[in-house]
């Protein structure tokens, strides 16, 4: 049996640490809390003592930066002791399990410990929605066991070993990245066989063999679930039975899905629940309060807006665009672009293509920092803010800058259709380099939109209001929309973002430029 | 079209799945011959046998157990006059129960012989005179008693059940032809009351479609209440002179025996009732039996028209034809039901009552299939002595390998509702350890039932 070490939570703002030495090398045989190594964190450094006795294997090199979680080393406690505690840890470790404890016995010893994984760049922590095994529950690889929710999309945890399911975090439980989510009693060859109730039972040592194994009824749909089941066209055999010895109840058909992507989350439409309804005061006129949980999605949102106000310097640029040119093209191409393309012809393959120009012509717009470097994009990954269900979601539109306009509109009704549907993943939200955002759906005039960080400036668009303009001197009427550049002036100076911002109104005023690149 | 879905005839198949229509959404109707909803079941089969059965085992009791019980009592009379008006109250309030649910449902009801003009029309003719059209129709217009050719049915000596349920005095000897579930109920019925019952049976066995040790159980108990049985008994004639009645049958070895009585009961079964109802109008194909043929989904072959219960394939059953008449909506609307034809449970009201689901001995024997058989006698049980009810047994048959319930038979006192048990145990698939595992309250029949999953599972029953 072997151990495996983890980086330790050194702090509460520490998620990362560096191997500074190891003390014991590779093989070496350790004792309890004996130190084996010195790891370096940004405030301190300290020494990680040995969690059992047994054989070292080094699993992160000296130099190397591990998240909190992440395996340091394994410890091989049956070799402590000449393989004594082999034959005796077996049977300990598994009075619970169904399984006989002869040499021959399928629990392994071994127990498996999952973590949080590391789902996407700026996720930290995610919270379990829903435990789809329950405790106790024998488990296959891969096999879906839990339902995770992040800021950013919900997705499926699996099984990382087979074996009996022992749940540590809850439902609900929100939980930092590396966090320990359950163990697994690792389980060797195939999950417990059907001719192991006759076998078992006539050797007398059968106790609660009826829990958790496999048997000619696995998979067995309810009457109830074998009907849903058909009507949504889904096998019996793809679906994980939750009831008695594996058997599909009526629950388990209602929550299964065709399984198409694994990483992308069933949609859960589920508002939190109030915590509380608050204390009626007075008669007559309501008095009432609503409290509710902030959704994972929602807390994520507030603290990166707040760091984002704080930690860069941002302002907001102005102009305004005559959209008649943009609105007559339209009108004469609508029906046939609608027709041939099977896309309507929208105003955000216009802002996306002015602003992918505009973007190549003034590179700092599209740059971001990163520490005391700046990283400047050679392709325009073009986030589109959609007010999704749980919240503001923004995927992205990859190389939007080669994209043409049937394509871009194509890309943002995918995306957001997967937004309004929750189904976005996190690699489509993940990785823009600059945002549009469009308030004017909802009849904003006028905003100053707040960066999507780590990126550098945001777009925002507005409503198209007939004003009287002047032109050539004199008063005419037209559809104007206020545009407004948000930029971090620490990495855009006043001269590139005013400068961006024109070139994207010219291009819009005039959008022939954008078919000769003038 | 005038309506969604019209349903010819009303007994427990074709009510329920005008019900089920309605609930689904669908603009229903329903045509019944006769003045009162509820086909054969409610009419003349179930619910007035039932009653009849009730009736004569109270009165059996207050003739034979009621002394041991402590209980004195004068020696009881009959009063079948009162029996038969008890029971027409019980159909009577049965059936309206169907006319208020069918305005609950807000079904139209019409009343009338229907028959089809075209696939999509049907004319009434009866009380109501209509012609009404509907984009789908289910036929459920059941079954009748059958008869042989040989035999004239006056229906006033030489019966059917129909009859047997509205006889004015209790015969002296009932000659029941036909050794069926419709034979051993109604013979019982009168046997109970004193009438010596004769049995002719050209099978064997009684209940030949249920496990044989059902039939032999059974074939027991009711010997003791003065039954005679001649299986192996071909009818070869019936013939009646007056107020007697005397049936002639010949025996394997074709010997040929006659038996006097003074009524003949024909119980030999069923046939689908497809008279005039105009199916080659409609185009519908029947099967070399009379019956209306469907596929897997009980469609016929046009395809806008259903039929289920009697008239169709399968067990003639009440509770067969109310899954298919719900099967049938759901198909309709599009969902996916589905009935699994080897648990429909089948019942006998006799006294022990005999019930069983899944496969009987026989049929696994026919398989090949390695089973392992456990049965528990009603006599090892508390309850059973303190209810006096002694007689019978529970048999479970389950997989050699798996332990997995594979048919569940029951003969004893309520082995009509204990079948559920067995039911519910077999759709999730349990194994005989399973339901040896689960808690059955005491004192109760239902025991029986853990006690031989017991003696299924690895022979250790407690209580034998």
């Amino acid at each position: 049996m072997s151990l495996e070490m983890k980086v330790p939570a050194v702090g509460e703002s520490i998620t990362e640490v560096t191997v500074a030495s190891w003390t014991k090398s590779d093989g070496d045989i350790v004792e309890m809390d004996e130190v084996i190594c010195e790891l370096e964190s940004d405030k301190a450094t300290f020494e990680v003592t040995a969690e059992a006795a047994g054989k070292l294997s080094i699993k992160a090199q000296e130099g190397d930066t591990l998240e909190i979680g992440a395996v340091l080393c394994e410890i091989d406690e049956s070799a402590s002791d000449g393989g004594g505690s082999t034959s005796e840890s077996k049977p300990t470790a598994k009075s619970e399990s169904s399984n006989s404890p002869t040499s021959e016995a399928k629990a392994t010893g071994e127990v498996l410990e999952m973590k949080v994984p590391a789902v996407g760049e700026s996720i930290t922590e995610v919270t379990i929605s829903n435990w789809a095994k329950g405790d106790g529950d024998f488990v296959e690889l891969d096999e879906v066991i839990a339902e995770i929710e992040s800021d950013k999309a919900t997705f499926d945890l699996t099984a990382e070993a087979q074996g009996k399911l022992q749940i540590v975090a809850q439902e609900g439980d929100t939980l930092e990245i590396g966090a320990l989510i359950c163990k697994i009693e690792v389980m060797e060859g195939g999950a417990p066989s059907s001719g192991s109730s006759s076998t078992s039972e006539s050797t007398g040592s059968s106790t609660s063999s009826n829990t958790d194994k496999e048997t000619y009824a696995t998979g067995h749909a309810s009457p109830a679930a074998a009907k849903i089941l058909d009507e949504k066209g889904i096998s019996a055999s793809d679906v994980k039975g939750t009831g008695k010895d594996g058997r599909i109840t009526k629950e388990d058909a209602m929550s299964a899905q065709k399984s198409s992507s694994k990483n992308v989350s069933k949609s859960d439409d589920k508002p939190s629940k109030p915590q509380f309804e608050a204390p009626t005061f007075g008669g007559g006129v309501s008095r009432e309060q609503r409290r509710e949980k902030m959704s994972s999605l929602r807390k994520t949102v507030a603290r990166r807006l707040v760091s984002v106000k704080n930690e860069t310097a941002m302002l907001t640029t102005f102009n305004e665009v005559n959209m008649k040119p943009i609105m007559d093209l339209r009108k004469k191409y609508k029906e046939e672009f609608k027709e041939k393309h099977e896309v309507g012809l929208g105003f955000m393959s216009f802002f996306t293509k002015a602003v992918c120009v505009a973007l190549q012509e003034w590179p700092a717009v599209n740059a971001q920092i990163d520490g005391s470097e700046m990283i400047f994009n050679e392709y325009c990954d073009i986030s589109i803010a959609v007010s999704a269900p749980k919240g503001l979601v923004v995927p992205v539109i990859r190389n939007a800058e080669s994209m043409n306009f049937v394509q871009i509109e194509k890309e943002v009704i995918r995306l957001a259709t997967k937004a309004r549907d929750n189904k976005l993943s996190i690699e489509e939200m993940e990785g823009g380099t600059f945002t549009l955002t469009n308030g004017g759906v909802f009849g904003s005039m006028m905003s100053t939109p707040i960066i999507n960080a780590p990126q550098s400036a945001i777009l925002g668009m507005h409503n198209i209001v007939e004003r009287a303009v002047v032109e050539n001197g004199e008063v005419v009427v037209r559809p104007m929309m206020y545009v407004a550049l948000s930029y971090d002036h620490r990495i855009i100076d006043g001269r590139e973002s005013v400068s961006f911002l024109v070139r994207v109104k010219q291009l819009l005023e005039d959008p022939t430029r954008l078919l000769l690149g003038v | 079209m005038d309506y969604q879905v019209v349903v010819i005839g009303s007994g427990p198949g074709g009510y329920v799945a005008a019900i089920r229509c309605a609930q689904l959404g669908l603009k229903t109707a329903i045509i019944e011959k006769y003045n009162t909803l509820g086909g054969t079941c409610l009419n003349v089969g179930c619910i007035p046998s039932k009653a009849l059965l009730d009736s004569s085992e109270h009165f059996h009791n207050a003739e034979h157990t009621f002394k041991t019980h402590g209980i004195d009592i004068n020696k009881p009379k009959v009063n079948l006059k009162q029996m038969i008006d008890r029971k027409a109250d019980v159909v009577k309030q049965n059936v309206e129960g169907i006319d208020y649910l069918m305005n609950k449902n807000k079904i139209d009801v019409f009343h009338g012989m229907g028959s089809f003009l075209d696939k999509n029309t049907i004319q009434i003719d009866g009380k109501d005179k209509k012609k009404i059209t509907a984009e789908k129709v289910i036929i459920a217009t059941g079954s009748k008693p059958a008869n042989l050719p040989f035999i004239k049915l006056d229906k006033d000596r030489v019966i059917t059940s129909t009859e047997a349920l509205e006889l004015k005095e209790v015969p002296k000897h009932m000659i029941v032809i036909g050794g069926g579930v419709i034979g051993v109920e109604l013979g019982s019925v009168y046997a109970r009351l004193g009438t010596k019952v004769s049995v002719v049976e050209y099978l064997d066995s009684l209940i030949p479609t249920m496990d044989s040790t059902m039939g032999k159980e059974l074939q027991k108990s009711l010997k003791g209440l003065g039954f005679e049985f001649y299986l192996g008994h071909k009818v070869t004639g019936v013939e009646k002179k007056g107020k007697n009645v005397t049936v002639k049958a010949e025996t394997k070895k074709g010997e040929e025996v006659q038996i006097k009585g003074d009524y003949c009961l024909v119980s030999i079964g069923r046939r689908p009732y497809t008279d005039n109802l105009g199916l080659d109008k409609a185009g519908v194909k029947m099967d070399d039996r009379g019956r209306v043929e469907v596929d897997d989904h009980l469609r016929t072959n046009v395809e806008n028209i259903y039929a289920i219960g009697d008239v169709v394939k399968g067990a003639m059953l009440a509770h067969k034809a109310e899954e298919e008449g719900v099967f049938v909506a759901e198909s309709i609307v599009g969902q996916k039901p589905h009935i699994n034809y080897n648990l429909i449970p089948g019942v006998v009201y006799t006294w022990p009552e005999v019930a069983s689901v899944g496969f009987t001995e026989e049929q696994l024997k026919a398989q090949g299939r390695k089973y392992k058989t456990g049965k528990f006698p009603y006599k090892a049980l508390g309850r059973a002595r303190a209810s006096m009810d002694t007689e019978g047994l529970v048999k479970i048959l389950a997989d050699k390998e798996t332990d997995e319930v594979l048919g569940v038979h029951i003969i004893g006192a309520r082995a009509a509702d204990m079948i559920a048990a067995g039911v519910t145990a077999m759709e999730y698939r349990a194994s005989a350890e399973d339901i040896a595992r689960m808690s059955h309250a005491h004192p109760t029949y239902m025991e029986a039932f853990k006690e031989a999953a017991l003696v299924a599972t690895e022979n250790r029953p407690i209580h034998m």
